[in-house]
């Protein structure tokens, strides 16, 4: 089975575009991991980005926050060179990795004022109050991170990330190992933030969670992007074929594109 | 300087928490107590050194005991944030510029090697009267401090693993211990290794720190340390420009 072009309602404003990737390539110890990687993400989207394991997602998000550097292609942020004036862009973009990466030694009131001070946000306690205030996190303040569940550190690490008011945040994987409750939870701030106009790249292996929150998806398979489109749009791709199935889900649409396509 | 500032408080926060732990201080500085004492009662009154063996010593333990720990906090800091914590990520990630990065996690690891020192000078003090040190000596920990957090940090940037870091303390740290002036003067070695290891870093903060008054000698060496500390400063800046995952 052949994927189709990314339709008409996948097409980004270019003018629009926070994020453009072109022709992004990244080996690691000569083994080739993203391939001619080209994507564009415009302002305010939920970009999603979905594929097996070792696709190359946390490559991309890396290359994406700053944290490695491409072998080639070009990579723009903001319409500037995110490799060469990557410090100019530093605090517009959030990172919030798959991992907790808190300080396992401060309270959480510590490690969101460290944060906020390494951002030079003024007034710093007032922002700091605030963003506990919005996440509700006044009962924790004082626990130790390293005594944090996984969905409260990963809430904890949403809170930090936002505290500089980013434009663009990277979420690897933001629900993976929470339970549905949190998983909600963490969905209705990602939507929040969305509609307040902040651009939302992130990676997920949760069909479910793509369909709800992304306004469009690409897949990604052995490090190339196999298409982008919206949820919809991507259902409709993988439906027909010899057999003419019918494609229900999100899920079922993935598998048949990451199974059959021919790259 | 608002970001060095910032890094500065968020190394000096890390530290403080571990400080509560009993072991921590313990560790940083058993070792030169250790050796302060076995060889301060067992060689001090056997062996002649201008101004007195034990002074002599307490002094050079002061010396490695600044390294250590300088040392130590910014290579640790930097190598384990960066590969088991991941923690380095975030201040590599926050816009404070690359060199105030550096200067904030070298800082921190200049006030540590300063407490440390200080803790072994106030025991040598009490145990033994050792004299109160002169300016170019307390100049000579700082600057000493400043060069091996530095180092540590520039280390802590290459190493590919944290344990890599024990080969640095094997091959560099430790031989320079031992040949550099801290337990006996250099001039007692070979002149083919006094050549060599006068030329060590070490040697120069030993040097600083007996001295009893600032003269050209002691301008000379501290200018050779900053030195030292300014390139090694400017390697770390580079390692982190050059930062990839």
């Amino acid at each position: 089975m052949s994927v189709s072009p990314t339709t008409a309602a996948a097409c980004p404003r270019e003018h629009d575009a926070v994020l453009d990737l072109r022709r992004l390539c990244k080996s690691y110890d000569k083994q080739q991991v993203l391939h001619d990687v080209s994507l564009t993400v415009i302002k305010g989207e939920i970009f999603g980005l979905l594929g097996p394991n070792g696709a190359g997602k946390t490559t991309l998000m890396k290359l994406i926050a700053g944290l490695s550097r491409p072998d080639s292609g070009q990579l723009t942020i903001f319409g500037r060179d995110g490799s060469g004036e990557r410090q100019s862009l530093k605090d517009k973009i959030a990172l919030v990795v798959q991992d907790n990466n808190l300080e396992r030694e401060f309270t959480v009131y510590e490690a969101l004022l460290t944060y906020a001070r390494l951002f030079g946000i003024e007034p710093t306690r007032q922002r700091v109050e605030q963003i506990i205030s919005e996440f509700n996190l006044s009962d924790m303040c004082c626990k130790q991170v390293d005594t944090l569940s996984g969905g409260m550190a990963r809430r904890v690490s949403i809170a930090r990330a936002l505290l500089p008011k980013p434009e663009l945040v990277l979420l690897d994987e933001p629900t993976v190992g929470l339970d549905p409750d949190v998983r909600q939870d963490i969905w209705a701030i990602v939507k929040h933030l969305a509609d307040r106009g902040t651009t939302i790249f992130m990676t997920t292996h949760y069909m479910e969670e793509a369909e709800q929150l992304c306004h469009r998806v690409a897949l990604l398979k052995e490090g190339q992007v196999i298409t982008v489109d919206t949820p919809n749009g991507l259902k409709a791709q993988a439906e027909g074929g010899a057999d003419n199935r019918k494609i229900l889900t999100l899920e079922t649409a993935f598998l048949r594109l990451v199974r059959e396509e021919r790259v | 300087m608002m970001g060095m500032l910032a890094v500065y408080r968020r190394e000096m926060l890390l530290m403080q928490k571990k400080v509560g732990k009993f072991g921590y201080v313990f560790s940083s500085v058993m070792f030169p107590i250790i050796y302060l004492f076995a060889f301060g009662l067992g060689l001090g009154s056997r062996l002649e050194v201008s101004g007195g063996y034990v002074p002599f010593l307490a002094k050079g333990i002061v010396s490695l005991t600044v390294m250590l720990n300088a040392f130590q906090q910014t290579s640790l800091s930097v190598s384990v944030g960066r590969m088991y914590f991941h923690t380095f990520q975030t201040v590599f990630l926050s816009p404070v510029p690359l060199w105030q990065i550096v200067m904030g996690i070298a800082l921190a690891g200049v006030t540590r090697g300063i407490i440390m020192g200080g803790l072994i000078y106030l025991i040598a003090w009490l145990a033994f009267g050792v004299p109160a040190l002169s300016g170019a000596a307390i100049t000579g920990m700082v600057l000493s401090a400043f060069c091996f957090a530095t180092l540590g940090i520039a280390i802590g940037l290459i190493v590919a693993d944290p344990d890599e870091i024990s080969l640095v303390n094997n091959f560099i740290i430790t031989p320079m211990i031992f040949f550099c002036g801290s337990f006996f003067p250099i001039q007692n070695l070979p002149k083919i290794m006094q050549a060599i290891v006068a030329v060590l870093p070490l040697s120069y903060a030993n040097s600083l720190l007996r001295l009893e008054a600032w003269n050209m000698q002691a301008a000379g060496h501290a200018a050779i340390l900053a030195a030292m500390g300014c390139c090694l400063l400017l390697l770390g800046v580079r390692g982190l420009k050059q930062y990839s995952e």
